[in-house]
């Protein structure tokens, strides 16, 4: 079965038609729209583990723009995964919001964008999911027209990812110059009998397609945008925009990055080293001195990307990288909802953000705070949550690639990151509070629960995902080598 | 090598513990009138299955190899993390002592703490289960997990149920061991890389580590287990921790959480960097002189006696560093036997410094008058305590502190200067006692004094120390054997010498 043409079909069926149910069902179509996005998203979601878990070769409708392969299934199950909890737990954040019904379209519509960008192997493909997955998060970002933030928030977010998009597109413009084609598999044939003279315009095709993917990825220099639009926009948005774009973002950067790496190796791997230090340090530097917990977690997952980019780097040099990548897309973008769409339950019911809320919580919101404690211990990397095993195997791989000075200064961001990780679990358990009893809401809080599970269950018995990362790792590396 | 048995007794050690406490929020979510009584039968379980497991070593003089060992079984594919549980003379007391501390902690906790039950006692069995982990995985990584897990409950102890600044205590307390710990999973993951085949299990990669790495990972190890000992550049987190957690707590951190660094040193400076520790012994034996002598010193001018015992247990964790350093089988033997007695004296000076808090309310020396009066019992104890912390010949403290000076010696002559470290602990130990003890009681002084009960928990921490003064071969037919390994080991590689 072509797994992404069907998906994309049953995502797009829902998107685009349950606008109009409206118009049909008047005031009840608010509850059939909700159930339609889950199911929609439900449907996938099987589709995508059992295409993800199948060892036969997978057949592809349109083999030369999206590639049926398992890294793109496993990428896709991560973001419709984080879509489907970010759908679910809106019912109680959206309530009530003037424009409920597009909300979940909109959402949808990022989802299949999400999904193109998995699967993509053209980059004209690539470039049109970019943008798919782009446009609806722009207008979700300032989805509360009343709130100044989330105005800002939105234009903050537009005129930088219209300006990435740009790049992006003269980075592919370029490429498509040099080597006459935009499918990513010719251009890995016509790079290898590349005359020299034209290496200069592959370098500065492959920056500028960092730039515009660098957006999406939050690695610096292109992650100004991300701690204001994080604020300002609804959490279950910043949620979506952290735990599922970046992966889809890395999905893609993956393909782009195996194809240009043979050519010149070895300063490409030394200069995205370079990024992912800069990233991971200056991200967890900035979260100490974060006052409130949105600003906090997002530069918190500025340094994850920096973490994540590790695996990139020593994708030339071993299999560990491309395996860690995997495994901690999955864990990051698990541990990164749980922690966001928590800190939304408590915007929600406390109407802050502000850390000074956070004080004494666990008294109120037990269960909250406890999946909150949780999903920060483990984006720490505290054992034995999923965080940590995962962070092992991208530090591994950075020393058995030869860049022991990156996995020395990813365990020293570790430790600085643990500061102020802790330092929200300290006023949770130990400070005092003056807020009385809070009521959790029921669907919300199973959601962050079931999230919590995976968390522990995932840290508990690391065989399971580390075998799949493995073989995906396996089957890429080589259809694709390096 | 590995002698091996079918029954899984370590995973129980480890498991037991951990699956009791979780289960507790389970069990006393309504009603904590018995909480305390199955606490107490989970560590009396606990502790017998330690003495079965001990004295199967103890009889089968199998010391200086790894018992009991499981595995490996694979946790994480090909990558080399394997569940793989050993004990050996080194575990042996170690373990020991975890499954003796646990159950007189539980005891003592009875009086001292009465706010969030629940929390506390299913936050004892988990670092008691961290704790035996810690002390029985072969495999590096999973050694790593046990080490960071003991951090939570930790954490939590110090900071809800501790003193007036509970809460900077245990951030800097999490934070200075985390960051130790981070230096030391690099040393693992360099050493993982660097043997071939590639293996993070110690009984597979000793000896073959190359000399240079040896030497970057002894740095790296010193951070990550010097923080934890502590030696003396690393050690300013240990005061603060022991003034605010409450008194039991007290105990399990200097009893068991210090011992982890001296496990580390023993376990991967000696056994598996012999080389460079060989080579460097004498920074190694510096800095522990250094931190015997700062500890020392620094006690005798404090007046929380709390403090005091928090510098004494510095000074102690100094006589266990020299000792392992000396590679010398007098010197790692008492290094073992020192980590054992220093848990149960200075446990129950921790524990009475809880009681004198609860007396008198304070825990001042200048203050308190005329204990000897006021609360004869916890007087004697007190004395009786003491004298284990100053190492008089009555109790086994002696044997190891002098086992460990004789170590010194046999290697170099001028380390005889060691000696002055218990002279000046005997003197600051005497000029406490003659403060609040033998001085004349105030007017108008409530009288308050331990319960039958009390009483008889806090002689039990004495009982150990006792038993193996008069029967010193209980603990050293146990680690004589791993340390002649060792000792042989860390010989051949300083060439000869000593």
């Amino acid at each position: 079965m072509d797994t992404p043409l069907v998906v994309l079909v049953v995502l797009t069926s829902v998107a685009v038609t349950s606008p109009l149910y409206e118009m049909i069902f008047g005031k009840k179509s608010l509850k059939y729209v909700q159930y339609l996005t889950i199911l929609s998203l439900l449907v996938s979601l099987i589709l995508l583990i059992s295409s993800t878990l199948s060892l036969t070769p997978q057949e592809s409708t349109v083999p030369h723009l999206l590639r049926n392969d398992t890294l793109g299934s496993f990428f896709s199950f991560i973001v419709i995964l984080v879509t489907l909890f970010v759908s679910i737990t809106s019912f109680d954040y959206m309530k009530g919001n003037p424009n409920e019904r597009v909300y979940y379209s909109l959402l949808l519509f990022t989802a299949i964008g999400m999904t193109m960008l998995c699967f993509a192997v053209d980059l004209l493909v690539i470039f049109v999911a970019f943008e798919l997955m782009s446009l609806p998060t722009f207008i979700l970002a300032g989805y509360n027209k009343q709130d100044k933030l989330s105005n800002e928030a939105a234009v903050k977010f537009f005129i930088l990812g219209a300006l990435s998009s740009g790049i992006l597109l003269y980075g592919i413009s370029i490429m498509f110059g040099i080597t006459g084609s935009t499918n990513l598999e010719v251009i890995s044939q016509s790079l290898t009998s590349l005359s020299p003279d034209m290496l200069p315009f592959v370098i500065f095709s492959t920056v500028s397609m960092l730039a515009g993917l660098g957006l999406k990825l939050s690695i610096v220099p292109f992650h100004m945008w991300i701690p204001d639009t994080y604020e300002g926009s609804p959490t279950t948005v910043s949620t979506l925009l952290s735990a599922a774009t970046k992966k889809a973002g890395f999905a893609s950067a993956i393909r782009i990055f195996a194809v240009i790496f043979p050519l010149f190796y070895f300063d490409l791997s030394l200069a995205l080293a370079i990024i992912a230090l800069v990233t991971m340090t200056l991200g967890n530097l900035a979260a100490l001195t974060q006052k409130s917990i949105t600003r906090m977690l997002a530069y918190s997952s500025i340094a994850q990307a920096g973490y994540l980019l590790i695996g990139i780097v020593v994708l030339p040099y071993t299999n560990l990288g491309l395996i860690g990548l995997l495994y901690h897309s999955f864990n990051h973008a698990i541990l990164q909802a749980t922690a966001f769409l928590a800190a939304g339950l408590v915007r929600l019911k406390t109407s802050s953000s502000s850390l000074d809320s956070y004080n004494g919580l666990s008294k109120v919101m037990p269960i909250t705070s406890f999946c909150l404690a949780l999903s920060l211990l483990g984006l720490a990397g505290i054992p034995p949550l999923n965080g940590f095993w995962s962070k092992l195997i991208l530090f591994s791989a950075a020393v058995d690639g030869g860049y022991a000075w990156l996995a020395l200064a990813g365990l020293v961001n570790t430790a600085i990151s643990v500061a102020y990780y802790l330092l929200v679990i300290k006023r949770m358990y130990m400070d005092e509070t003056s807020i009385k009893a809070i009521k959790e809401p029921l669907i919300f809080i199973s959601v962050l629960v079931f999230a919590t599970a995976i968390i522990i269950v995932t840290g508990l018995l690391p065989n399971v995902l580390y075998d799949i990362a493995e073989d995906i790792t396996i089957s890429f590396l080589a259809n694709n080598p390096v | 090598m590995l002698v091996d048995v079918s029954f899984p007794l370590i995973s129980i050690l480890i498991a037991l513990p951990i699956l009791a406490g979780l289960a507790i929020p389970l069990l006393f979510k309504n009603s904590q009138k018995y909480i305390i009584h199955y606490a107490i039968l989970i560590a009396l379980i606990e502790l017998f299955i330690t003495f079965y497991s001990y004295g199967l070593i103890l009889s089968n003089g199998s010391g200086g190899e790894y018992n009991f060992v499981e595995g490996p079984v694979k946790i994480l594919g090909n990558f080399g993390i394997d569940y793989l549980a050993g004990m050996d003379g080194l575990s042996g007391p170690l373990v020991l002592i975890t499954s003796i501390l646990t159950l007189l902690v539980i005891f003592g906790s009875r009086d001292l703490i009465e706010d969030r039950k629940v929390l506390y006692f299913s936050m004892i069995f988990l670092f008691q289960g961290s704790i035996m982990g810690v002390f029985t995985q072969l495999n590096m990584i999973l050694f790593y997990v046990f080490w960071d897990l003991v951090l939570i409950p930790m954490f939590l102890f110090i900071g809800i149920w501790g003193g007036p600044r509970k809460r900077y205590a245990a951030m800097k307390f999490f934070l200075f061991t985390f960051v130790g710990s981070v230096f030391m999973l690099l040393a693992f993951i360099l050493i993982y890389f660097s043997v071939s085949p590639h293996s993070f299990n110690i009984p597979e990669i000793a000896g073959k580590i190359p000399l240079s790495l040896q030497i970057i990972s002894s740095v790296l190890f010193f951070i990550g287990f010097g923080v934890k000992l502590p030696v003396v550049p690393f050690h300013s987190w240990l005061p603060d921790a022991h003034v605010e957690a409450p008194a039991p707590i007290s105990v399990f951190l200097a009893g068991l959480l210090l011992k982890m660094g001296g496990y580390g040193f023993l376990r991967f400076n000696i056994g598996l960097l012999p080389e460079a520790s060989a080579q460097y012994a004498w920074i190694f034996i510096l800095v522990g002189i250094i931190t015997m002598f700062y500890g020392a010193i620094v006690a005798i001018v404090q007046t929380d006696i709390k403090k005091m015992i928090a510098l004494t247990s510095v000074s102690h964790m100094g006589f266990v560093l020299v000792g392992a350093f000396t590679g010398t089988i007098f010197g790692i033997s008492g290094s073992v036997f020192q980590m054992f007695t220093h848990a149960a004296a200075v446990g129950l000076m921790f524990m009475l410094s809880g009681y004198l808090h609860k007396a008198t309310g304070t825990r001042n020396i200048t203050v308190i008058k005329g204990l000897k009066f006021s609360s004869p019992r916890l007087a004697t104890l007190l004395i009786l305590g003491s004298m284990a912390a100053m190492c008089i010949p009555i109790f086994s403290s002696f044997i190891s502190e002098y086992m460990v000076i004789v170590g010194a010696i046999q290697i170099n002559p001028i380390y005889a200067l060691i000696v002055a470290v218990p002279a000046i602990t005997v003197g600051y130990f005497l000029w406490m006692l003659r403060r609040v003890v033998m001085s004349d009681p105030k007017s108008n002084v409530k009288k308050w004094d331990l319960s039958n009960v009390s009483t008889i928990a806090l002689v039990l921490y004495l009982v150990p120390l006792v038993l193996t003064l008069i029967a010193p071969w209980l603990i050293l037919d146990v680690v004589n054997p791993f340390s002649t390994v060792y000792a042989a080991n860390f010989r051949l590689m300083s060439g000869g010498a000593a």
